[in-house]
């Protein structure tokens, strides 16, 4: 259980204008698993490398337990990186790719046995030791490469991509697996992706980067309710944005004010910006005391569980997604009042202010 | 159909009949003779007088048995320092530091240049009348150049094996620089994440992955210093002297009759350079089953 803190994290290139990661600040407590969200290009990986020690950061400290690790060699820092593609060492047995870390600690061959058939029990594969890793499915490679991290006991585990290179239902036993091991193991678990539903599954709070900055650091609940800005509520799959202003909980915009619920301390909202709401949580043809407006249907598609409505709001447009469970439909051109729950809606910064 | 069946193998018809007669008809003729063959002398009769000969007749055996360790020993040592040198120059080339083309540029130079041009520079450098012996005279640390360490034409096969290796680092380096390129530094930083420290990232991780493009190197470096004869016939001494320099003695011997020890001799050298590349297959083939 090692409790993480970056400061002021720094990664630049010479020739490279833009620093590849620029005064990242993050606090991780002990045991906690946590997702390090971006687009490709935005850092993320650097960051967890610098983390890993393979990458020397520029500037800025990176502590575990309050203690400076950066001058630590990374063989020393007990925080192993498991790899996108696994990187299982191709001329060892799987037995040999598990107990790797504790040949090269010292440990006497006896115990390197013993210990790797418990990692391959935790990983679920325990009757695979004599295999080599190309006789192995992604998946399984994927399970050994977690095996052979763990078996060290780390500080701290890194995972680049622990899901993106495994199919659906590859994804889930894994996703499963880890959260498991990692609940059990209670290991400090940082982990690198671009894909939200990878983050949000498995993630207890997430740290959303572009262009190497920190934008948001929240759980993956507040990230879908309340985003910091535009471009962040875009990431995660917004598409509905009104300009509007702020007077307290209120946002005037030029269909009609809307109240919010506020949010907690750290998420405040900015005066001038875009009031925005998911596709998903917009009520249809159920007129309401407050936040309905009236707006035309533009366009529906349906799409067998869902009907994907285009809707006119005035000069604007915005989406909403009616479940196939909920009675009624609507027509193209037929007028239909849209409620924005309160608890539903949010007020982010434009993407030029992000 | 049929036409298509026997496309491919037409096709390669010519050149197959070029290897077959060229290569094998030469390699049998040259066998025949080995045997005693040759008919323009009147020896018709095939028998192993010229292996007997060359290996344990009073007049040759010593030179041959000398011979043989020599050769063993120059094309190994020349063989092992110049791969383990060009893992060595391979691995630091693979840094980034001002200078580097240059440098690569500079490791690679000697690539072209003919094994004859580098035995007579290793002369012309390294020679008891040599530049660094000169040097060594200018510099007040020898006052004759008989002081000066015999490198050249010496009983060890110094001279020889420093002109292999001075030759033969690029031919390597320009194989592991390759196979280093491809594979990257990710396996080196799973295992110095995993806790290897730099001796045993080396040990265990980069020369395993760069271990059968070695091996197939050390056996075309092998078999090319077992067998030539340019090097250690300007570098070398009459005794001992390499198989391949005895096997030239031989042919340019006056008496033709010597042919035929000098055909056993090819023809043995042939053989021990083919067992060993069948053990090289035999171990490449296990490890390729294994992993």
């Amino acid at each position: 259980m090692t409790h993480v803190r970056i400061n002021n994290l720094t990664k630049a290139y010479s020739g490279v204008d833009a620093p590849a990661v620029a005064d990242l600040d993050l606090d991780i407590p002990s045991g906690r698993l946590i997702a390090l969200l971006g687009p490709s290009g935005c850092g993320k990986t650097t960051t967890l490398k610098m983390i890993a020690g393979l990458i020397r950061p520029t500037a800025g400290d990176i502590t575990f337990d309050g203690d400076s690790i950066v001058r630590i060699p990374p063989e020393k820092r007990g925080a192993v990186m498991v790899f996108q593609n696994y990187l299982l060492f191709p001329y060892m047995s799987v037995g040999q790719n598990v107990g790797f870390g504790l040949k090269m600690a010292g440990v006497d061959p006896k115990t390197i046995d013993q210990r790797v058939k418990e990692m391959l029990n935790l990983v679920r594969l325990p009757d695979i030791s004599d295999r080599r890793p190309k006789q192995l499915s992604g998946g399984q490679q994927q399970r050994v490469a977690l095996a052979r991290a763990l078996i060290t006991k780390p500080r701290v585990l890194l995972l680049d991509e622990p899901l993106s290179n495994l199919d659906a239902h590859l994804r889930d036993e894994m996703r499963e697996l880890i959260l498991s091991v990692q609940r059990d193991l209670g290991i400090t678990t940082i982990f690198v992706t671009h894909d939200q539903e990878e983050a949000v599954l498995l993630a207890d709070r997430i740290a959303m980067i572009f262009d190497g900055r920190l934008q948001q650091f929240a759980s993956p609940d507040v990230f879908y309710r309340h985003p910091a800005s535009e471009r962040i509520a875009r990431f995660l799959g917004g598409v509905n944005f009104l300009p509007g202003k702020r007077q307290g909980d209120t946002v005037e915009t030029d269909v009609g004010s809307f109240r919010f619920a506020p949010g907690g301390e750290d998420e405040r909202p900015p005066e001038d910006g875009l009031l925005t709401i998911r596709p998903e949580q917009i009520v249809l043809g159920q007129p309401t005391a407050e936040n309905t407006v009236q707006g035309r249907v533009v366009s529906r598609i349906f799409v067998g569980t869902y009907t994907r409505y285009r809707l006119a709001l005035g000069s604007h447009q915005i989406e909403a997604v009616r479940s196939a469970d909920v009675a009624g439909d609507f027509a193209e051109g037929q007028d239909v009042p849209i409620g924005f729950p309160a608890d539903r809606v949010w007020m982010v910064r434009p993407d030029q202010a992000a | 159909m049929s036409w298509e069946r026997w496309r491919i193998p037409l096709m390669l018809g010519p050149t197959v009949l070029i290897i077959l007669v060229l290569f094998f008809g030469s390699l049998g003729f040259g066998f025949l003779q080995s045997l005693g063959f040759q008919p323009q002398l009147g020896n018709t009769e095939l028998n192993f007088d010229a292996y007997i000969s060359v290996m344990f007749s009073e007049e040759h055996s010593s030179r041959f048995w000398a011979g043989l360790l020599l050769t063993f020993w120059v094309a190994f040592a020349s063989t092992f320092i110049s791969a383990a040198l060009a893992i060595a120059i391979a691995l630091l080339l693979r840094r980034t530091f001002f200078g580097k083309r240059l440098a690569v540029f500079l490791f690679q130079l000697n690539l072209p240049i003919p094994h004859l041009v580098i035995a007579i520079g290793m002369i012309l450098v390294f020679s008891q009348s040599g530049l660094l012996s000169r040097v060594a005279g200018e510099l007040g640390l020898i006052s004759s150049p008989r002081e000066f360490p015999v490198l050249v034409r010496d009983s060890s096969g110094i001279g020889i094996i420093l002109a292999y290796v001075w030759k033969e680092i690029a031919f390597f380096g320009i194989i592991v620089m390759a196979i280093l390129q491809s594979l990257g530094e990710d396996y080196e930083a799973a295992a110095q994440s995993l806790g290897a420290n730099r001796w045993q990232r080396f040990r265990y991780v980069t020369l395993p992955l760069i271990m059968p493009g070695l091996m197939s190197a050390s056996i075309i470096v092998f078999a090319f210093t077992f067998g030539t004869y340019e090097v250690p016939r300007i570098l070398g001494v009459r005794h001992p002297e390499m198989l391949p320099v005895m096997a030239l003695d031989f042919f340019l011997n006056p008496d033709l009759n010597a042919r035929a020890e000098g055909m056993a001799l090819s023809i043995i050298i042939a053989v021990i350079v083919l067992i060993l590349v069948l053990i090289y297959m035999y171990i490449s083939a296990r490890t390729i089953r294994r992993g």
